[in-house]
């Protein structure tokens, strides 16, 4: 703050003392202002960030009107979701509901005298994953829990009732229990895959168990129970039990458990999308389904996965690539002198900066086509070495003393030696400042990847969110989108909070945003 | 210095960068110069026939709305960011404590990608999304707001005619005054409010759909479209941080002589911001409009991952005009993406040219 802006009060105005304080005050209320400006325009950079944050963590992002306080980040709900998660599975972060075990969970309703008295009739409603590609079917609460509704208490207008989800095991054999994921039917034979990659054949010695034989599809994952040297059906782990209860006209759902993730038909139904969450379940929901429901058909494998591999792959190579190649062309550039050196720097540098991509597309495609490389290695070899990268590299060479190349050459170093060994140690900061351009470029880099890149495997990050976006966008299942986004988002800011003073010194080569 | 054998080294440390370049820039540069003279559709063998791609591509009703599209989304956020990064320069420029926090939180929408920051855009623009969320309790709060402001203003006046009664200075935007205007100003506001004279209002929900085939149009003529409209506000919000930069480093550079001149001679702040700070920051103008020229020319993006959400012809930019060409399924008229693509190209040169040409500033050179 400059105090010289403000004019010196006149004389009369009191004593010296008296002028210091009004200055003071001016200067305090103009750095008052001055915070309050910077804090409103931090909110409205962070805002759209944290908003989507926040509303990843929802059931439903759609929600309107939009909250900022939600039950899943709340410390109460947190810790119900971990022992909901406990009393179905076992395991308190992923939940799940497993053979032989029960979970019950509270609802209370205010039912007024004028009003039916009638218990709420609770039942489990099927829930399918409305997947990027077709994926197995999963087994369903509803077809293996049984529910029992009792009431446990009541004072006034208001009972409470306790909804039991049981699930009794599929064989009364008692023995180890093991998991296994459901394998191809051979013959009329049910095969599980054990964890050590061992198939085995599935015994169904119960009329429950063998009713259940054609409704397992491949890939699911079991519950079996090994007695001598012969493996039970015990059951599905179910992923999830959505909960539904529904109260007569007149009267209302007051508490539950965990509150409803969605309310219909005038709040007389109540739906309670996973009642055996566990903390994964509950609150990074969303995050564990942009992991879960891409599978690749094929492979079975998680398709995000493969997408942020992708992205760390492919900026891990531009990265070595401009490191290496960048810094001998700038450095070339820079020092050594040669026929054509202000030509190249006015057509390879300058020049292909300012001619957009677009006039590359047909050519770059159609070659790389031919050359069979439509994936992430025609990606790096398309734009192997940066233009932005040799410029910054030649900058920073021009502005090294001349001294290190003169005394190293009067120690008979060649021009490469003098490159390896004596320039390039010393371009550590330039160096970083490249790597961290290349690596949040190359990360967010969209253009090149959705012309070159077809197969879906082969997909960046960036390219696969835009595909979850034309595949969910739709239908508006923004949690996924907004996980996926956050997700993607994590690694930049990451690296931008560490290295944070080489972005802000070299900020113009991710000026030219698309 | 090493003189022999010079030149080889250096094309041996040029050759990478190099061969990049003359395959996957200049051979691809010369070939899209000669699809767009040929009737190629990415699968037969091409053939010459003349300056018939272009004439196509200029009769193209969707080239032209592109081409209409890019013109004013690149004058129009350039325009933008040039002047608000200005502003926020100029505003952080101030030595405060916790300058480093503002500058972070600030940088954060350039650091992610457009991808990211485009769905969180669709999400936010909804029909029943957060941006008409806010516009619904804008409105419902609005005679609040309104009373606070006029309150606010009344007070400032009426404390500054008393100040110079008392033969005081006092500007009219003199910052202790304001403070003390805002917090009567809120003392009565909520005082009204308690009373029940002045109150939240009724409203319906806004819920105004920003992805629709609605536009803005001067005499009858499309000029923008609301979905531009929103791309043209996460451009300019992206961006500005990136160009802010670049505006610090120059205020740096301004000496302080010239604004302690400007206090002696009485300038105010607005006329040393337009006076000194302005024409000081010319050639760094000058770079910042240049490469924003160059990025807006080219947005791909925004649009391309929008897609289908909107109309096409709302959003459509040149440079999606040459990707969807190219992709078209069935035989794509390749020829024509080729064409448009060059004359985006000649467009961004021209541009640069008249830009360094007119509007340079002698030292920047």
């Amino acid at each position: 703050m400059t105090t010289s802006t403000v004019p010196s009060p006149p004389a009369r105005f009191g004593s010296a003392q008296e002028q210091d304080r009004w200055l003071a005050r001016r200067r305090w209320a103009r750095a008052g202002w001055l915070y309050l400006f910077m804090l409103v325009m931090s909110l409205f950079f962070i805002g759209p960030f944290l908003l989507g944050t926040v509303s990843s963590f929802k059931d439903n992002p759609n929600e309107y009107p939009p909250r900022l306080i939600i039950p899943q980040l709340t410390p109460r709900y947190i810790s119900t979701a971990y022992n909901l998660g406990v009393q179905g599975g076992a395991d308190g972060w992923n939940g799940g509901l497993v053979p032989g075990r029960s979970v019950s969970f509270d609802v209370s309703v205010r039912s007024p005298a004028d009003a039916p008295q009638d218990p709420p009739a609770a039942s489990l409603f099927p829930y399918q994953p409305q997947s990027l590609v077709a994926l197995a079917r999963q087994a369903q609460a509803r077809d293996y829990a049984q529910l029992r509704t009792v009431q446990t208490g009541g004072a006034g207008e208001v009972r409470s009732y306790r909804v039991t989800v049981t699930y009794p095991p599929l064989t009364r054999q008692q023995g180890e229990v093991v998991r296994a994921k459901i394998g191809p039917q051979v013959g009329n034979d049910l095969t599980a895959l054990l964890p050590g990659g061992q198939r085995v054949r599935v015994t169904l010695d119960t009329p429950e168990a063998q009713q259940r034989q054609f409704d397992l599809s491949e890939t699911q994952l079991v519950e079996l129970v090994r007695a001598n040297g012969t493996y039970y059906l015990r059951g599905p782990v179910i992923q999830r039990t959505p909960l539904q209860v529904d109260v007569q006209r007149g009267q209302s759902i007051v508490g539950s458990t965990l509150p409803p993730s969605d309310r219909q038909n005038f709040d007389r139904s109540f739906a309670y999308r996973n009642v055996t969450p566990g903390i994964l379940g509950y609150t990074f929901n969303n995050y564990r389904r942009a992991f879960n429901e891409t599978t690749d058909p094929q492979s079975g494998r998680s398709l995000f996965l493969r997408w942020v591999s992708n992205s760390f792959l492919y900026a891990l190579l531009r990265v070595v690539a401009a490191i290496v190649f960048c810094s001998l062309a700038g450095y070339a550039l820079a020092r050594l002198n040669f026929p054509g050196k202000g030509l190249i720097f006015i057509l390879g540098v300058l020049f292909v900066q300012m001619v957009p991509a677009q006039v590359n597309l047909v050519s770059n495609y159609v070659l790389l086509r031919d050359l069979g490389l439509l994936n992430l290695w025609g990606l790096w070899l398309q734009g192997l070495v940066a233009a932005g990268g040799v410029f910054l590299m030649k900058q920073f060479f021009e502005g090294m003393p001349r001294e290190l190349e003169e005394s190293a050459s009067i120690d008979g170093a060649g021009p490469f030696t003098t490159f390896w060994r004596v320039m390039l140690p010393q371009a550590g900061p330039a160096l970083i400042a490249l790597a961290i351009t290349q690596f949040q470029g190359a990360w967010n880099d969209f253009f090149w990847p959705v012309v070159l890149l077809r197969e879906n495997t082969n997909f960046t990050l960036t390219v696969g969110l835009s595909s979850f976006r034309q595949a969910y966008g739709g239908q508006g299942d923004y949690g996924l989108i907004l996980a996926g986004a956050v997700l993607s988002a994590i690694p930049v800011i990451i690296v931008f909070v560490i290295f944070q003073r080489y972005f802000v010194d070299t900020g113009a080569d991710s000026a030219v945003k698309g | 210095m090493f003189r022999k054998g010079q030149t080889a080294t250096a094309l041996l440390f040029l050759a990478p960068f190099l061969i990049t370049i003359l395959v996957f820039f200049f051979y691809a540069f010369a070939r899209a110069i000669y699809y767009s003279f040929t009737d190629f559709n990415l699968f037969n063998d091409a053939r010459v026939i003349g300056i018939k791609p272009y004439l196509d591509v200029l009769g193209d009703s969707l080239f032209q709305r592109a081409l209409a599209n890019t013109l004013v989304f690149s004058i129009l956020v350039t325009v933008l960011q040039t002047i608000g990064s200005l502003l926020m320069a100029v505003a952080l420029n101030n030595k405060i404590k916790g300058q480093s926090f503002f500058r972070s939180a600030w940088y954060m929408p350039s650091i992610t990608s457009s991808v990211v920051i485009t769905l969180i855009f669709l999400w936010l623009f909804q029909r029943r999304g957060v941006v008409n969320y806010l516009i619904t309790q804008w409105l419902t709060y609005l005679p609040l707001i309104l009373t606070f402001l006029g309150v606010m203003a009344l007070v400032q006046v009426a404390q500054v005619l008393f100040e110079r009664s008392r033969r005081l200075p006092a500007k009219w935007f003199d910052p202790a005054l304001a403070a003390m205007s805002a917090l009567i100003a809120l003392a009565v506001t909520l005082g009204l409010n308690v009373l029940g004279v002045v109150g939240a209002r009724d409203v319906q929900p806004y819920d105004f759909q920003y992805f629709s085939d609605s536009w803005l149009s001067i005499g009858g003529v499309r000029v923008l479209s609301m979905p531009l409209l929103v791309v043209v506000i996460m451009n300019t919000f992206t961006t500005i941080p990136t160009l802010m930069l670049f505006f610090l480093a120059g205020l740096q550079n301004i000496p302080a002589a010239l604004y302690e001149a400007a206090d002696i001679d009485g300038a105010t702040p607005a006329q040393k911001l337009l006076r000194v700070t302005v024409p000081m920051l010319r050639p760094v103008t000058f770079y910042v409009v240049t490469i924003s020229l160059i990025g807006t020319m080219q947005m791909f993006d925004q649009v391309a991952v929008i897609g289908s959400a909107a109309p096409q012809e709302t959003l459509i930019t040149l440079a999606y005009y040459v990707y969807t060409n190219t992709f078209k399924s069935g035989a794509a008229p390749v020829n024509m993406a080729a064409a448009a693509a060059i004359i985006l190209a000649l467009i961004i040169l021209l541009m640069v040219f008249l830009q360094r040409r007119f509007f340079v500033a002698p030292e920047a050179q």
